[in-house]
């Protein structure tokens, strides 16, 4: 304590278990007086190990495992997972699929964000909006629920299609559920956008530059506050998106700076909002008809992924951002031959650094909610020495020998 | 010889009414405690606990094991929250409770009420320096420079009313609302010096938007990171008994209005010649008077504000409610230069 | 400061509230007693919030037309569905399964079904209730 003195900083870890995060994770913060002046991430808490069971399972099986990867963004992950897979044995998903997955996807997007609106508010210690948002998000949960039959976990995707049909008398509810975020969307954003004290806790406040959020390589709601145009939807299309009209989500293009404060990023999530209804009634208004999925034969798709070998890549834009899933499969063996998730926090998790620098305390839990940390995704390791215990990084040039040995490794075929 | 009789049957009879006046406090404390946790989750549009939710987590505090850290200094540690309770629930007994006069009157006016008002926050900033835990800390240097800060505007409140009636005594000035000793200019300067002791007791009292010593998202709880069990029970009783106290002190600065000045009640003549009737409609009164003021100045303001960054806490009492307070004294000033 | 947000919290003193009062309105003092009051019949219960139609309750398992194919088996993610070699049917853990019904969908003969049942949680998983065909 008495050498921290003399430069009068001092170190206030902020987690594994603290309230600002809503999961365990750890950053390190230098602190001179009230304003910080160091912040150091160690990520690693909550390493779960889904990647290494998805490998000891067959391809059918892993479709619900990867959907706990996350509770919110569990459309997300079983989406990217199947895409993956589609994509390794080369199954199409029908047209009616696409459009049933893109509204799914959408609706999932409008509960993350409203969600993340409340938490964003209990951050800055204004928890009536964190009720009042938590409680019309039950609007769009309970019709997940009515669409798929289960609440949290959908269990709605299929290899090659969905599971569940979104038949024309579902579409009164999904009309109603929609017209009800639209007569709530004007509060929503008079409670966001204009309420003097939430305001003042969010403009100016973790600020990241678009120079910074190109070089650091942030994804979704993060970079397109700074003004960033960088949308998978758009850029990539996937599922029905290339058919839908749609266009970048910035600050500037509804007359506000693209400055890349939390003010900036809560606005761009709260026009995705009306983004995503717009979306839906998109999808819904021009679904072809035709079968939910190529493969009806579920014992023969079961069969044809056991005996076909190859690797696929699933893309797709989270509520979060861009999130990849890799999938490898091999002729003739009934589990998975590599899965591996690069979800969004992990990308966001490197602008952590310019944002959190030079302010106070007291911004560090909104600025942390500002990136929608998901650290279930994210978490993949941490490096400790078994002999010592001491936890160690690596250097980037250490990283990237590492790299190259396990891609031989992979290449070769020997996965241990 | 009697004369001693005398004094030492008067004190007995005072310490006894102070033990009293603690319990009712205490009690009340954590009735309004209740009332104000049920009425903030109705604003939200949530069912909330029950009206007894603080009794049982009392019980459940005291029942609790108490945790004294390693790196804590013990016996400030454990000071720290007797002092936080002991100075609110002394000053109960400096206050006109309802239709009562100051149990110890004649002993202290406003300027001890002032002092009493600063141990608890003093106390609370000790116990949590004497945690050792970064939080903590954190939230100690918060709540003193907090406590520094409303100070101020509270000070010249006191200034202002203390140069209006010519006393410090808090009887004197409660004996006459101060709205009929003053009219046109006097009146507006008081509303102004009422808005900033409204704005005050939020900071007060440590809640939303001026919870930033306990901060809870960004703190983990601030200077009470370390408390637990009976200690942790010990300044959960000393916040509703400050609730009771500044209410209570608002009371008798601004509003000793009792129902029984303009309607009586009949009833037999009971204590001090008050009649039965006026003084249970007068005790049930001044209760009236303490939960508004607890909705308006607590609850409300709780639900419907972000809490502040510690700087702009800061600014906001120094600046914005220190001018208005000195405003709110210069206009009495006036009123009185022209009275003469 | 007045703002909006005050405005719209009074107006919300008076609207119903959101909160779901099940299965009691305020938490028991004890939790144990309460259970045993309303296995007693003596503490009324509010009802839960009504499920939809398509909703994944527990499964039912249909044994008479089950041909013992061990699809279910081999797509069941949590190991909720055992085979039992004797019998040549399979064995179903209420408490592990996950409700994702990819064995609604593979099987052949159509022997499991979803229900709208979801009060199902116990302090013993070995229950009669949470394990279908023992």
């Amino acid at each position: 304590m008495n050498e921290e003195k003399e430069d009068s900083t001092y170190e206030v870890p902020i987690g594994p278990i603290h309230p600002a995060l809503k999961e365990p994770f750890l950053i390190k913060f230098k602190l001179d007086g009230e304003e910080v002046v160091g912040a150091d991430p160690h990520p690693g808490m909550n390493h779960r190990g889904i990647e290494f069971m998805g490998m000891h399972r067959n391809p059918m099986k892993v479709i619900p495992l990867s959907e706990r990867i996350c509770g919110i963004c569990s459309i997300v992950h079983q989406h990217m997972y199947t895409t993956a897979a589609e994509h390794a044995v080369g199954i199409e998903p029908t047209n009616r699929a696409r459009y049933i997955r893109a509204i799914m996807c959408e609706l999932e997007r409008i509960h993350s964000h409203v969600l993340w609106a409340g938490v964003a508010a209990h951050e800055i210690g204004f928890d009536t909006h964190l009720h009042f948002t938590w409680k019309i998000r039950e609007e769009v949960m309970d019709l997940l629920e009515y669409i798929t039959g289960n609440r949290v976990n959908y269990s709605m995707w299929t290899i090659g299609g969905v599971r569940r049909d979104i038949t024309e008398d579902m579409h009164p509810k999904i009309f109603e559920t929609l017209e009800y975020y639209e007569d709530l969307y004007e509060k929503l954003e008079e409670i966001f956008l204009n309420d003097p004290s939430i305001k003042m806790r969010t403009k100016d406040i973790g600020i990241l530059t678009e120079e910074d959020a190109l070089s650091l390589c942030g994804v979704g709601p993060t970079v397109r506050a700074s003004g960033v145009k960088k949308d998978v939807r758009i850029d990539q299309p996937y599922s029905a998106y290339g058919d839908l009209d749609m266009d970048y989500v910035v600050p500037s293009r509804y007359g506000y700076e693209d400055k890349g404060d939390v003010f900036s990023k809560t606005l761009v999530r709260l026009k995705e909002v009306l983004q995503s209804i717009s979306i839906i009634k998109q999808c819904v208004e021009k679904m072809p008809e035709g079968e939910i999925t190529s493969e009806d034969n579920k014992a023969g798709l079961l069969n044809k992924l056991k005996n076909m070998g190859g690797e696929g890549i699933g893309r797709i834009e989270a509520p979060r951002g861009e999130a990849i899933h890799y999938v490898r499969l091999k002729e003739g063996e009934e589990d998975i031959d590599v899965w591996k998730v690069r979800a969004s926090t992990y990308n966001n998790l490197a602008t952590y650094g310019p944002m959190f620098m030079g302010e106070q305390i007291a911004d560090i839990p909104i600025i942390a909610a500002s990136i929608d940390p998901c650290i279930g995704c994210m978490d993949r390791a941490e490096i400790t020495d078994v002999n010592t215990g001491e936890t160690r990084t690596y250097s980037e040039e250490e990283l990237h020998e590492l790299s190259v040995q396990k891609t031989e490794e992979l290449v070769d075929g020997g996965i241990e | 010889m009697s004369d001693v009789v005398n004094l030492a049957v008067n004190w007995g009879i005072k310490s006894l009414l102070v033990l009293l006046v603690s319990l009712l406090g205490i009690f009340v404390g954590l009735l309004y405690k209740g009332f104000d946790r049920k009425i903030t989750a109705m604003m939200q549009g949530r069912i909330g606990p029950p009206w007894t939710q603080p009794f049982k987590d009392i019980k459940k505090l005291f029942m609790k094991e108490t945790i004294i850290p390693d790196t804590a200094v013990p016996w400030l540690f454990n000071a720290a929250p007797v002092f936080a309770l002991v100075a609110p629930l002394v000053a109960l007994a400096y206050l006109p409770l309802g239709p009562f006069d100051p149990i110890m009157e004649g002993y202290g006016g406003l300027i001890l009420l002032l002092y009493l008002l600063a141990i608890p926050a003093v106390a609370m900033a000790l116990g949590g320096l004497a945690s050792g835990s970064p939080y903590a800390t954190v939230g100690s240097q918060r709540e003193l420079v907090l406590m520094m800060s409303y100070e101020l505007p509270l000070a010249i409140a006191a200034v202002a009313l203390a140069y209006n009636f010519e006393t410090f005594s808090i009887a004197a000035i409660s004996s006459e609302p101060v709205w009929s000793t003053v009219g046109g200019v006097g009146l507006l300067g008081f509303a102004m010096i009422l808005g900033t002791l409204f704005a005050v007791m939020p900071g007060e009292l440590s809640k939303v938007p001026f919870d930033q010593a306990e901060a809870e998202t960004e703190l983990a709880g601030g200077l009470f990171v370390e408390y637990s069990g009976r200690n942790l029970g010990l300044f959960y009783v000393a916040e509703v008994v400050k609730m009771v106290f500044v209410g209570t002190l608002l009371i008798a600065l601004f509003f000793p209005y009792h129902l029984s000045s303009w309607f009586s009640f009949g009833g037999p003549e009971v204590f001090n010649g008050m009649l039965l009737g006026n003084l249970i409609v007068d005790i049930a009164f001044f209760l009236f008077k303490l939960l508004i003021i607890i909705y308006v100045a607590v609850s409300v303001v709780r639900v419907a504000f972000a809490r502040f960054q510690i700087d702009r806490a800061s600014y906001f009492y120094w600046v914005p409610m220190t001018v208005i307070g000195l405003i709110g004294t210069l206009l009495v000033m006036l009123e009185g230069s022209m009275a003469i | 400061m007045p703002t909006q947000t005050i405005y719209t919290l009074i107006k919300q003193l008076f609207t119903e509230k959101a909160t779901n009062p099940f299965p009691v309105k305020y938490t028991p003092d004890n939790m144990h007693d309460a259970a045993e009051l309303i296995e007693e019949g003596k503490l009324e219960i509010n009802p839960p919030v009504e499920v939809p139609e398509d909703f994944r309750g527990k499964l039912t398992y249909d044994k008479e037309s089950c041909i013992g194919c061990k699809l279910c088996v081999r797509v069941c993610p949590s190991e909720a569905l055992v085979f039992k070699e004797d019998e040549g049917k399979v064995k179903h853990y209420v408490s592990r399964c996950t409700f994702c019904g990819q064995c609604v969908n593979i099987c052949p003969q159509s022997c499991f079904e979803f229900t709208q049942e979801f009060l199902i949680a116990g302090p013993d998983k070995e229950a009669e209730d949470l394990v279908i065909n023992p």
